[in-house]
């Protein structure tokens, strides 16, 4: 299998003051291509910090992380925007949809920074609508959604690309469990359909439950890396 | 792109209804107030021009030199051969002779006892001869409030309020007391052919317009005059044709000692319409520059509460790839479309007023009852050319100017912290 993420010792500190507060310390972890894995550990235990250094939103302090093949800490600003751009798809806890703009324009507006011609927009949003089952509500505004149908739109804008990653945090915080047992199967099915890395920062049992590989984070560091429940694949 | 931020500004009234609103206010402000005081101005000028300084006016040294004082005795003589010349000279313009002069009108009950007198301004012109011009450019026919046109030298006209204040009606005798260009006393009556009022209040208070022979004879100014008035031929004052002019003409007379040579003076030169003028054609310039000042502070504001409130997008945008070059380059393209939206908006609106304006202008009589300057005393705007476009291009600077100085905001924004922002 293809390994498309790769950190190593990577250590990430923010300054507090006169001192200094180390969000991860020395993590080692890889990923290959089609995982469908999550970070779990309590508040400040450094799953944002990883979902941020993975999203080349941010660089290690040190270690070196590798996503795709590039070095996160020597990419320049627009070098990273080019990799979201791109390769990585980001769901957010809120939906985070752009209120003025239509379910397809919303949906769209991944492609129009690819400039994606017209005709193969219009194809691969509608596609993509059709994968969370929102084709009919194509021209509805967001405020016209329930919040499941919201994060569903979110999904299909992250997934419009076609990305190699994506990133979710804490995608189910704001579903009732109905909503977040239909998202979470929308997207363990594109993630074997499109062969996506999904990557998930949780809390949520129910996000756990269909994690094919669960890391556990404390205070920064890893302290366990469980494969399909209950099988350790990395310390 | 384009057209989905052009959805994005069309949907979201919040984004830009107040730039809007705030740059067609900026835009029609300025071409109106542009509009009036430029026309305002040229009005001045123009009736400067008209009444008193011509495009160019030439007159004796001496003359030149008291000038404040009407003093005929200092006048040209051998006038007649000198227009001629200068028409020969300089066909491009108009060459008429004038005489200014004071005294008193006196005017008789039917006893021939005296029941009202007061102080005339007398302007002598050729009323008579059609072909001089004057009383076109003058607009005496239609200044004309009762009667007519004097049909001869014996018969004048006199200012309306001038002649209410003296009781004086149609057909009355009026005696005009004077000095000749001699010194000696002056005797004249005339027959009052009609009564004007030119909306100049320091004409309308006191004026009496004769016919240029009858002046000549009545001041013993025989072939003589105290000003000749040069008109450009298409009625538009060229301010640097004029200095020219002046100049070539004068050169002629420099070696030449005598005090009652001619010389010429521009309009620019006379009553301190330089400046008027100046103004008159810097007053766009002069509207522009507070213009775009003030409205690309307001903007610049508005951009920034504006970023506020997007903030949450823009960090989507981030988020999904867009460089912060590209958001800010997107800001400066939504302003641009905005800006011209507004501006155009603006340009109509002004030009609309404009145009009113310009039509039916403000009444200042009131105000300028007193005064003693040359003055309309209905104020007008002038439509140019230039205020077809004079609000609008600084209308979308302001904009996107405002706009590039809040949008730098957004190369301070840390990508690290987009998920915590994005959660909220």
């Amino acid at each position: 299998m293809e390994k498309i993420i790769s950190l190593s010792h990577v250590t990430k500190k923010f300054e507090v003051g006169d001192g200094y507060f180390t969000a991860l310390n020395d993590v080692s972890l890889s990923f290959n291509a089609g995982e469908f894995a999550g970070f779990v550990g309590p508040s400040g235990s450094g799953k944002t910090t990883l979902l941020n250094i993975i999203g080349s939103l941010d660089s290690p302090t040190e270690g070196e992380a590798m996503v795709m093949g590039r070095d996160i800490a020597k990419l320049s600003h627009k070098d990273s925007a080019k990799l979201r751009n791109l390769h990585i798809g980001f769901i957010f806890q809120v939906f985070n949809l752009l209120p003025v703009y239509t379910v397809f324009e919303n949906v769209e507006f991944a492609l129009l920074l690819q400039d994606v011609p017209k005709e193969e927009r219009k194809k691969a949003v509608m596609e993509a609508l059709e994968w969370v089952g929102l084709e009919s509500m194509a021209n509805k505004r967001p405020d016209k959604l329930s919040g499941g149908e919201g994060q569903r739109v979110a999904i299909a804008r992250a997934m419009v690309k076609r990305p190699k990653i994506l990133l979710a945090d804490e995608p189910t915080a704001n579903l009732d469990s109905a909503n977040a047992h239909a998202i979470l199967k929308t997207m363990k099915t594109l993630n074997k359909e499109l062969g996506t890395t999904f990557l998930f920062s949780t809390h949520d049992e129910k996000v756990m439950a269909y994690l094919d590989r669960t890391v556990s984070l404390k205070d920064g560091k890893v302290v366990s890396d469980v494969a399909n429940k209950d099988q350790q694949v990395q310390a | 792109m384009i057209k989905f931020l052009f959805k994005g500004i069309i949907r979201d009234k919040s984004r830009s209804m107040l730039p809007i609103i705030v740059i067609s206010l900026g835009v029609s402000l300025t071409i109106v107030l542009s509009g009036f005081l430029s026309g305002a101005m040229t009005d001045m000028v123009d009736q400067n021009a008209k009444f008193e300084t011509g495009h160019v006016k030439i007159m004796s040294r001496a003359y030149a030199d008291n000038k404040d004082q009407l003093p005929n005795d200092l006048a040209l003589l051998g006038v007649d051969s000198l227009v001629a010349n200068l028409q020969v000279n300089y066909p491009d313009l108009q060459w008429v002779k004038r005489i200014r002069f004071g005294g008193l009108l006196d005017a008789p009950d039917g006893n021939g006892e005296s029941k009202g007198q007061g102080p005339a301004a007398g302007i002598a012109i050729n009323l008579l001869d059609a072909s001089s011009g004057e009383v076109e450019r003058m607009n005496i026919s239609n200044s004309i409030v009762s009667g007519n046109l004097p049909k001869n030298a014996k018969e004048a006209l006199i200012g309306d309020e001038f002649a209410n204040k003296l009781n004086l009606k149609i057909g009355d005798e009026v005696t005009y007391f004077g000095t000749t260009m001699n010194g000696s006393m002056t005797f004249q009556n005339f027959i009052i052919s009609g009564t004007i009022r030119f909306g100049v209040a320091a004409m309308d208070r006191g004026a009496i317009l004769l016919d240029i022979t009858a002046a000549q004879e009545m001041l013993d100014m025989e072939d003589g005059t105290g000003e000749i008035l040069g008109f450009y031929n298409n009625g538009v004052y060229d301010d640097k044709a004029a200095i020219a002019l002046e100049t070539a003409f004068n050169k002629r007379f420099e070696n030449n000692p005598d005090e009652y040579a001619p010389e010429m003076f521009t309009l620019r030169a006379q009553n301190n319409l330089g400046d008027l003028l100046d103004y008159a054609n810097n007053m766009s310039a002069i509207f522009v520059i507070i213009f775009v000042g003030a409205m690309s502070v307001v903007l610049w504001n508005t951009g920034l509460i504006g970023g506020l409130r997007r903030y949450q997008e823009f960090g989507i945008r981030l988020a999904l790839g867009e460089s912060k070059g590209s958001i800010y380059r997107s800001l400066v393209l939504e302003a641009t479309l905005i800006g011209i939206i507004g501006s155009l908006v603006g340009t109509s609106l002004g030009l609309i007023g404009a145009f009113y304006l310009q039509n039916y202008g403000i009444n200042i009589e009131g105000m300028v009852d007193n005064s003693a300057m040359m003055m309309p005393t209905v104020m007008r705007a002038k439509v140019t050319p230039d205020l077809y476009y004079i609000g609008f291009i600084p209308g979308v600077f302001a904009m996107v100017f405002g706009n590039m100085l809040s949008g730098i905001g957004i190369y301070k924004r840390e990508t690290a912290s987009l998920f915590k922002e994005l959660e909220v």
